[in-house]
């Protein structure tokens, strides 16, 4: 059962359209992935599942409810992690959560229940009684996903949860995902991090320009890219490399240098490595390794916007 | 209503949790009675100290009106040269001065007396007192005029009939009041600068919670943008009505200052200012695009207004042309009514006053409210 459907949606502010005809279903226990690069339209179509803007054309729908028409029904069954931390800084870690729960209309001992569970969850148990402004960025973010859960959501909203945090604090809230995920909520996730959405999601809808240029599992959308080939070698120096006359080898669609590893994309139909270590050759670089990469959601992006997703 | 309830409950809890807001909000209002109390002196022998600008030169009715101010209760008496009784006026040495003008004495036998001008800096408490008596006797000399018909001999036999006149005279002493009244508006006329102080504060909240985007949050959940901005106004209402009525009481019960009108009716007009200090706050944070944009408009309108409408001392002091503008604020107005109800006015008087302060609250309500449904980002405030 799908847990969200959205219908041609589209959201226009004056002459600009942000989001245009917009359509996608999450099933009930997905981590669905939602990628784009900034300005595509992801937040606006965030904030319009959350009931944060008013829709402009089409449908969303909630457990089969239009969030329109049953905005309250919809409001209860959604939290939301904004990519900004929102949270007061003059009240306890506790206080948080059990003011932002307490919205819900829940109370009472089972207010105080759910507010430490939530704590507990995000790994700030102990901290229930310490102000935000003694914390870390990434204690800040995890407060800031405990106060979208207490009411227990059906579906959770994830918009860049892990944004600026230190590799530990990271591993956690993907975790914790993992976990919420396994306890039955279902997780729509944006982030710039190609990694954490491959690692963690399921299926993905790629959006550019306010519109959906692909979905699917990450099979299906690695499929896109199995004409290509990617092939990374690892150099001494970078420094007599000519990306001009690396282009010109038969095949190579595309060359980059980071550091001291070139990144060839290339037709996977032609076999051009000898190529490509004979110009390096004749250029005097030094090659250390050769490595063929499976294409990733990185090159699929590439692929599709013709951008990297940091761009 | 629930959700109404639980905002209200988390503003009042984050707000009262520091003692700093405790000082604000409730503390200030008792320091400024303390400063009304020291500033409006005390009621024990206040005398009103008058200069005199004799331009009339040795005429006796001009001199016999100077020595009947001269003997009147509780003053004091200079004569000086206008230049000098300007400059006493300015520095507060003088509380009024009573200029005479030349041939005055000409025009009180004529009958068509000329006007002795009151120059005062500190208000109608300074001057009132002489320009009763003033008028009293001048009217007296103006009647023996009139008797006398134009004949100078008939006016002058009159007037030393009526110099050396007995009037039977039984004197009872009255407390004097006039300081305790004078303390007692000087006490809410800080509190009115208080008032808005702590109303902007209040509303500022809800600027803050754009800023660090907690608002999004109470807007994604059930919670509606009405009951969201309701309880913002029902929490600021709430304190401001507490600071009168912990001002009212303080000053009434511990420090024993009257203030010359009934408590009901000073909870009442003061109550109906909170209402204007609200809606002008309201209106400050929708027209300002964050928290310390509202903090610098409130600077800018708050404490000029204030002191132009005669909140922190008497508009009288300042010149004509300022005192114009005090009509157009609501302060001047709580003011009017509170002095006018402390000379004794019955309460019909002050219906005006009343209207136009009602009026100010509807005028700020809506400006607030056409603004926030004008911006594109507070439109989900309303």
């Amino acid at each position: 059962m799908n847990i969200l459907e959205i219908d041609r949606l589209s959201k226009t502010f004056g002459d600009f359209v942000a989001v245009d005809q917009v359509s996608l279903s999450i099933g009930e226990g997905e981590i669905f992935g939602f990628l784009g690069a900034n300005g595509a339209g992801k937040s606006t179509t965030i904030h319009m599942i959350a009931s944060l803007l008013r829709i402009s054309k089409g449908e969303i729908r909630l457990l089969g409810k239009d969030i329109t028409k049953h905005a309250n029904f919809a409001k209860k069954n959604i939290g939301i992690v904004p990519q900004e931390i929102a949270i007061y800084e003059d009240m306890t870690a506790y206080e948080n959560v059990r003011f932002f729960a307490g919205l819900y209309g829940i109370r009472g001992s089972e207010l105080k229940e759910r507010t430490l569970e939530a704590l507990e969850f995000v790994g700030l148990g102990d901290k229930h009684a310490v102000y935000p402004k003694h914390f870390s960025g990434g204690m800040k973010r995890r407060l800031n996903i405990a106060c979208a859960i207490a009411h227990r959501p059906k579906l959770l909203i994830m918009d860049e949860p892990t944004v600026g945090i230190d590799p530990q604090s990271r591993n956690h809230i993907l975790n914790s995902v993992k976990k919420l995920n396994e306890m039955g909520c279902t997780i729509l996730y944006t982030s710039h991090y190609m990694e954490e959405v491959e690692e963690i999601c399921t299926r993905i809808a790629i959006i550019d320009h306010g519109k959906i240029i692909a979905q699917g599992t990450k099979k299906e959308l690695k499929a896109i890219v199995t004409d290509q080939k990617n092939i990374w070698i690892e150099v001494r120096s970078t420094e007599n490399a000519d990306p001009g006359k690396l282009r010109e080898i038969a095949g190579v669609k595309q060359v980059e240098i980071e550091d001291r590893v070139i990144k060839f994309t290339s037709d996977a139909g032609v076999n051009n490595l000898n190529k490509m270590i004979q110009q390096l050759m004749a250029d005097e670089i030094e090659i250390r390794s050769v490595e063929e990469q499976e294409p990733n959601l990185e090159s699929v992006f590439l692929t599709l916007t013709g951008r990297s997703l940091r761009d | 209503m629930r959700d109404t309830l639980w905002l209200i409950r988390k503003t009042l809890i984050s707000t009262f949790k520091t003692y700093k807001n405790w000082l604000f909000y409730l503390g200030l209002p008792l320091l400024a009675i303390l400063l009304a109390i020291m500033t409006r002196g005390h009621s024990e022998d206040v005398r009103v100290n008058i200069g005199i600008v004799n331009e009339d030169g040795k005429q006796a009715i001009t001199l016999d009106t100077i020595a009947f101010i001269g003997g009147m209760h509780s003053t004091n008496l200079v004569e000086l040269p206008k230049e000098e009784a300007d400059e006493q006026i300015i520095a507060g040495d003088l509380d009024a001065a009573l200029i005479f003008p030349a041939g005055f004495s000409q025009t009180v036998k004529s009958g068509n007396p000329e006007s002795v001008r009151i120059v005062s800096v500190k208000g109608t408490e300074a001057s009132d007192y002489v320009k009763a008596n003033l008028n009293r006797y001048i009217d007296n000399m103006t009647l023996i005029s009139k008797a006398a018909g134009g004949s100078e001999s008939k006016f002058d036999r009159l007037y030393a009939e009526y110099k050396a006149s007995d009037f039977p005279l039984s004197a009872e002493t009255l407390q004097d009041r006039s300081a305790g009244h004078a303390q007692a508006y000087q006490s809410i006329g800080y509190l009115a600068v208080l008032m808005l102080f702590a109303a902007g504060n209040l509303s500022g909240i809800l600027l803050k919670e754009r800023e660090n985007r907690t608002y999004r949050r109470i807007m994604a959940s059930p919670v509606s943008a009405r009951s969201y901005v309701s309880s913002n106004i029902i929490v600021n209402l709430a304190v401001i009505v507490a600071q009168v009525a912990l001002t009212l009481g303080v000053m009434t019960q511990i420090f024993g200052v009257k203030p010359g009108l009934p408590l009901g009716v000073a909870f009442f007009l003061l109550c109906l200012y909170a209402l204007v200090a609200v809606s002008l706050s309201l209106a400050v944070a929708a027209f300002a695009k964050s928290s310390m944009e509202a903090g610098a408009l409130q600077q800018m309108l708050f404490f000029p207004t204030s002191l132009l409408a005669g909140c922190m001392f008497p508009i009288a002091a300042m010149p004509q042309a300022m005192q114009s503008i005090a009509y157009f604020l609501p302060q001047y107005w709580l003011l009017e009514a509170f002095g006018k109800l402390q000379l004794g006015v019955a309460l019909a008087e002050v219906i005006p006053s009343v209207l136009i302060l009602v009026s100010f609250a509807i005028f700020f309500s809506l400006t607030a409210v056409y603004k926030f449904g004008r911006n594109q980002d507070a439109r989900s405030f309303i």
